[in-house]
Order: structure tokens, then sequence, then C-alpha cells
């Protein structure tokens, strides 16, 4: 990840949303993107160029926008028709953003199109996101990454955040082991990253 | 480990052999729209299958047409959603709430800049001050303030066609809701759910409770009394029953709603025994019998 005096940002010279650009890089805000919220927390992610990226829950595509500055492809899951057709029109102008219309748990709608990555980003609100990262398995490379974004409050709106990030870590343990739990505040209210490898 | 043919949006691959799905980017897209694949003896593709299929030359070509398939689909499954009534329905019922909000904000301004016009003593109370202020100044008012008292006739114009349209949208989409709380209330409601689909999926309890979202966590998280209603107050039933028997009233309507909800998403028409009965347990919740 490029930092520029402390800012985050990543390499494209074209605003999407408006965000601010730095020496002909748009700056990538930790307040409207998780991803880059875990970087200010310490837990920056790898983002080569030769990356291969899910994207489950890419609503508006503020975040997949950023990952895909700096990869080789993103694909982009997202079922809400509304956010779907601004997530179409980022495509139109970024030939590296597969734009996948599908319910996340429900990956055999759109498995046919899906190869393996290198990354599983994850930021879906339903209360089955433990079940949907697992199901997501088999498309993870061999030593890729999963970072899962907890939404303790689609999970269960009035449980203490902790104990469900630990219900959804425990869940994961069959395919993933958990390498950091990260709090995102206070950028993300109630959100967890978890960063998780697969396992075998 | 034995191979079974895995399908793939650009063909067939079974070990070797790519057996390459033939015609344009519709075709292709209808191809695997009629795929049902199971997760469970699914293998992920991998690209350079579609080079030895024929499909693309490359990477970027194979990337390029897959975009153009998926753009497609999503296309098409954004088409068909909107295509739908409930979706025109809930942003007219949206569109109606905004336009009060609108007119109320500047009739409240209204009121305030007209006081400092004429500070005079208030004249006798009758309607709400805002409406009076706006009322009192018809005719004598000019210039920019002429102007305003012409947008928010020009907005109550608009919210009287709209609450036409969208009395008509209820009675056609939710027929049973209709008759049950009228088109306006169901509509609401419908709008409060997101679609048809959600909303004939939700428990009574929810439909109860839904436009009372920020009482209904406060309980969730204090354990202050839960609401009785949300939008549902707004039908005559809740709001004009004795106060001890609302919460009654509210619940009894809930329960026969998720069932009209049902009716209404999957048959589409009136119920009429459904209806009869419905009304009748309504009614008798009001009289606490």
């Amino acid at each position: 990840m490029i930092w520029l005096d402390g800012v985050l940002v990543s390499p494209g010279s074209r605003s999407l949303h408006g965000e601010r650009i730095l020496r002909g890089h748009r700056v990538w805000d930790p307040y409207r993107s998780k991803l880059a919220a875990l970087a200010h927390l310490g837990h920056e992610v790898d983002l080569p160029s030769s990356l291969r990226v899910l994207y489950l829950g890419a609503a508006h595509g503020t975040t997949v926008s950023h990952i895909a500055d700096y990869v080789e492809c993103v694909y982009a899951v997202e079922i809400a028709p509304r956010p779907m057709q601004d997530l179409l029109s980022l495509a139109r102008q970024r030939e590296n953003i597969v734009p996948v219309m599908g319910d996340a748990t429900r990956p055999g709608e759109y498995a046919p199109f899906l190869e393996r990555v290198d990354l599983i980003y994850q930021d879906v609100a339903s209360p089955r996101q433990a079940e949907i990262a697992a199901a997501h398995r088999v498309f993870l490379e061999e030593g890729g990454t999963l970072i899962l974004m907890v939404k303790t409050r689609s999970i269960d709106a009035t449980a203490d955040p902790d104990a469900v990030t630990r219900q959804v870590t425990g869940a994961l343990a069959s395919c993933y082991r958990v390498k950091a739990v990260v709090p995102l505040e206070p950028y993300h209210r109630d959100h967890r990253a978890l960063v998780c490898e697969g396992v075998k | 480990m034995r191979y079974s043919m895995q399908r793939y949006w650009f063909g067939d691959v079974m070990e070797d052999t790519c057996t390459r799905a033939e015609g344009d980017t519709a075709a292709l897209a209808d191809r695997v729209a009629a795929f049902s694949t199971k997760m469970e003896e699914f293998v992920p593709l991998r690209w350079e299958q579609a080079v030895l299929c024929g499909t693309a030359p490359d990477r970027a070509g194979y990337l390029a047409l897959l975009r153009q398939v998926t753009t497609l689909l999503a296309e098409r499954k954004i088409r068909a959603w909107y295509g739908r009534g409930d979706a025109l329905l809930i942003q007219k019922v949206r569109m109606l709430e905004d336009l009060d909000r609108a007119a109320s904000l500047v009739a409240e301004r209204f009121g305030e800049w007209d006081r400092v016009l004429h500070p005079g003593p208030a004249e006798e109370i009758r309607e709400p001050a805002p409406r009076r202020a706006l009322e009192g100044a018809r005719g004598r008012a000019e210039g920019a303030q002429a102007a305003v008292i012409a947008s928010v006739d020009g907005l109550a114009a608009a919210r009287a066609a709209l609450v036409e349209e969208v009395t008509t949208g209820a009675r056609e989409i939710l027929p049973n809701c209709t008759a049950l709380v009228g088109g306006l209330v169901a509509a609401r409601l419908l709008s409060a759910a997101g679609s048809l689909d959600a909303m004939a999926r939700l428990p009574a309890a929810s439909l109860q409770v839904l436009g009372a979202r920020a009482a209904l966590f406060a309980h969730l998280r204090t354990g202050s009394p839960p609401p009785k209603h949300g939008i549902l107050y707004q039908h005559h039933r809740v709001h004009n029953a004795p106060r001890n028997r609302r919460g009654k009233v509210a619940r009894t309507l809930a329960a026969r709603l998720a069932i009209a909800a049902r009716l209404d998403c999957y048959r589409g028409a009136r119920d009429e025994e459904f209806l009869k009965r419905a009304d009748e347990a309504v009614r008798r919740a009001g009289r606490g019998t």
C-alpha cells in the first residue's frame, strides 16, 4: 500500500466520489473504507499488481475502486440493484473490475464466472457471515488471505460485539485460521476485521 | 479422485477436454442463467481453460469477454427487479414522504419570516401556525415570498397527484393489505419492508413495529417498554382505539397483515373470505371482548 506523508492513497488520478487527489494519487479514506481503516490501524494488506481479488458485498464500489487501482483484477459481487447500477458504471470505466450481481449466500449462482483468487474480501450485511466465508473457501488460492469485516450488528443487534466476533471465529475454524482480530474503532463502530488464512 | 464435468461460462470442461459454449454475449449469459451449480462438486475454473476452449485468445481477452457477460446478466437482473410494480410504488411513497417533509420545512421557515415582517399580535389560533402564516400572507406577499407560496402550492398539487397514484398502485399491488389498512398505510409498510418479497417474509411482530425502529432498539438495548406500533399507528383502528387497547388492536391487525402480505405476494388477488374474518378479528380486538 502506498502512503504519501502519512496519507493512504491508491494509484489512480481520477477522483471517483470526490475524494482528494494527492500528487496524482487518490486519497483512500479510512472512514469510508474498512480496508483503509485496517491499514491505518497497523494491519496493512499487501496489494501487489499481480493480485486477484474476490470482493463480496461490493456495494457502490468505493473500496472496490481503490483495490482495483492496485491489483490485476477484482471480482465484485453485490446483490442489491441500486448499488449494482453504480458498480456497473464504475466497471465501465475500469477494465479490471468484473461486476457480478448475485447473492453471496448462494455462490452456486455465480461460481461458473469465478476463478481462484489470492484475496477474498468480505463485507456483507448478513447474519450468516461465517457461513458465507466458508462457502467461498474453494475460491481461495493456496496461501491466500481472507479478510472478513464482521458486521456484528447484522448478526446480533444487541449482543456484545466481541462475543459475536468470537462466535464467528469459532464458526470459521474448519476452513480458516484467524491470524488477527482488529476492532475498527474509531473509523467504523461495531465492526471487527478478521485477517485469516486458509486451513489445509 | 473422479472428475465430474464442470460447467463454466465459456464452456464445459471434462478433465482436459473442453466443449466451447457457442453464441454471442447474450447466448453465453442465457446459458449460465440456466445452470444449477452444486458447490459440493464444483471445481473453480482456470482462465487458461477458456483459451484452450478457443473462447478467448489471452488473459485480457478473457476478462473483457467475461465482463461483457456478467454485465449483461446484471443489467437484466436490475431491469427485472425494477420492472416489478413494487419498486415503482416504493419510490412513489418515499417521494410522498419527502414532499411532506419539504413542505413542512418550508412552511415552518415561512412562518418565522412572516413574524419578522408582520410582528403584530397573532390572529385567532385555528390552523397550525406556519400554515396560518402562509394563508395569511397570500395576496399581500410579493417578490421572493410570493414565489415561495407558489412553490408550496406546487408541492401541494404534486402531493395530491401522488397520493392518487400511490393509492391506485397499492390497490393493485397490495390488494389485501390495502383492504385491511388502506392504500397509504399499506404502501408505507411496503416501503419500510423494502420489497413485496421481503414484506411477505416478515413475521407479524415485525410488521407491527415497522417504522418504530428507534423505540424498538431502545427497548432491546435498555429494556424500556417495547413499542406497540410503528407505521400501523396511522391506521384509524389503531389510533382511534382506547389507549389501553391500542396494543391489542395493533397486534391483531399485524397478524392479519402478515397473512395479507403473503396473499398479495404469492396470489395477488383479493381474498374476500379472509378479509371478512380479518375485519371481524380486528373489530373484536377494538371492543376488547
